[in-house]
């Protein structure tokens, strides 16, 4: 037996998953309180799990959270359910946002704000490379063996032409034959139970 | 544009990356570089578009959809940044215990590295076409460095970018 209605689900995934700003982090926070500590629909041991494994799955973390912790409360429809109420209304928002900066392209003024967040939106992907990229910057055979690897990727992509299919997968090889250093090296991956 | 081979590209797109923005490489290759169905300019807007307002990041692909067949695109992005979510449910029955192994852990974390490495080439050709001038490029450095180094939202840099950029206008 569900611990809950569908309708009740949806309305939790609703409205934290479209009001809260900042990405992934904050919302699966936001949803912890609510989930695990609030409604108790979700046991914090299947809170970590998802969390865990959220970050391995392709895609967005977040969204992958949303359907690890739908599936969980009310199975498949739980996870459908989550994961449409988390994005649907947000990407509405941004049709109605690429519509807008379409429709204003003409305004000098507009395209003044435009071009400002352009420019940050660069700067931001380079944050996203520090952030994927920092965990690993903890012992130094960690973070020269995650440079070799990140650069490796960039020049394979960049320089030779490589598809980024082929790179994904070329890495994995790399990762399977070289392993990591054991020990103390900040690894984002562990399944905290 | 064919629905089924957008939201295939797309999908293909999303099931290759571990992070919203982690995507782009490879939409920019088969989107921009290759089909020519998007210019870079309408990718950064897209990117824009999808990190100003709430919710998940990678919502990008929804503009990118958009850009490329319209709302019926837009919908197709939708269903392909959400399909590979749902892979998580194996995932959550069996393969908690593989991921604790450390050759496995040790491929997925090279993964995510290369996609870092991925990240940063797809960047250069986007930053190339933001950094227009001097003002664009310090609003760029300074998004970086306050993004890399601090907790602050993207929206409130967005939205300081936007001033700037409406500020230098004004004083121009």
């Amino acid at each position: 037996m569900p611990p809950t209605t569908l309708r009740k689900l949806t309305g939790v995934f609703l409205r934290i998953g479209n009001t809260t700003f900042g990405g992934g982090l904050p919302t699966i926070a936001a949803l912890q309180r609510e989930l695990v500590e609030q409604k108790r629909w979700l046991s914090m041991e299947d809170y970590a799990l998802a969390f865990s494994l959220a970050r391995i799955t392709p895609g967005t973390n977040v969204i992958a959270f949303c359907a690890a912790a739908g599936a969980r409360i009310m199975g498949l429809r739980g996870a459908l359910a989550a994961t449409l109420a988390e994005t649907a209304p947000s990407a509405v928002l941004a049709v109605l946002m690429t519509q807008g900066y379409e429709t204003w392209r003409g305004n000098a003024w507009v395209m003044a704000g435009v071009a400002g967040t352009i420019a940050a939106v660069a700067g931001m992907m380079w944050a996203s490379v520090w952030y994927i990229v920092r965990p690993y910057v903890g012992g130094i055979r960690s973070a020269l063996r995650g440079a070799l690897i990140a650069l490796s990727a960039f020049f394979a992509f960049w320089k030779l032409g490589l598809g980024p299919v082929t790179v994904i997968g070329l890495a994995a090889v790399v990762g399977l034959v070289w392993k990591e250093p054991a020990g103390k090296g900040p690894l984002p991956l562990e399944i905290e139970l | 544009m064919n629905l089924v081979l957008l939201y295939l590209l797309l999908l293909k797109a999303v099931s290759t990356s571990f992070s919203g923005l982690a995507s782009l490489p490879v939409v920019r290759n088969d989107f921009v570089v290759k089909r020519h169905l998007l210019t870079d300019r309408q990718l950064n807007t897209a990117i824009v578009a999808g990190q100003t307002g709430p919710g998940p990041n990678g919502l990008y692909l929804v503009s990118v959809g958009y850009f490329a067949a319209g709302l019926p695109g837009a919908a197709a992005g939708l269903v392909a940044l959400i399909t590979p979510s749902f892979v998580i449910i194996p995932l959550m029955s069996w393969i908690g215990r593989y991921a604790r192994i450390p050759r496995i852990r040790s491929a997925i974390h090279a993964v995510i590295l290369a996609s870092a490495g991925l990240l940063m080439a797809a960047s250069i050709p986007l930053a190339r076409d933001a950094a227009t001038g001097p003002l664009a490029a310090a609003i760029l450095v300074i998004s970086f460095l306050v993004l890399a180094s601090t907790r602050v939202e993207t929206w409130w840099v967005m939205l300081g970018a936007a001033v700037a950029g409406l500020a230098a206008k004004l004083f121009a």
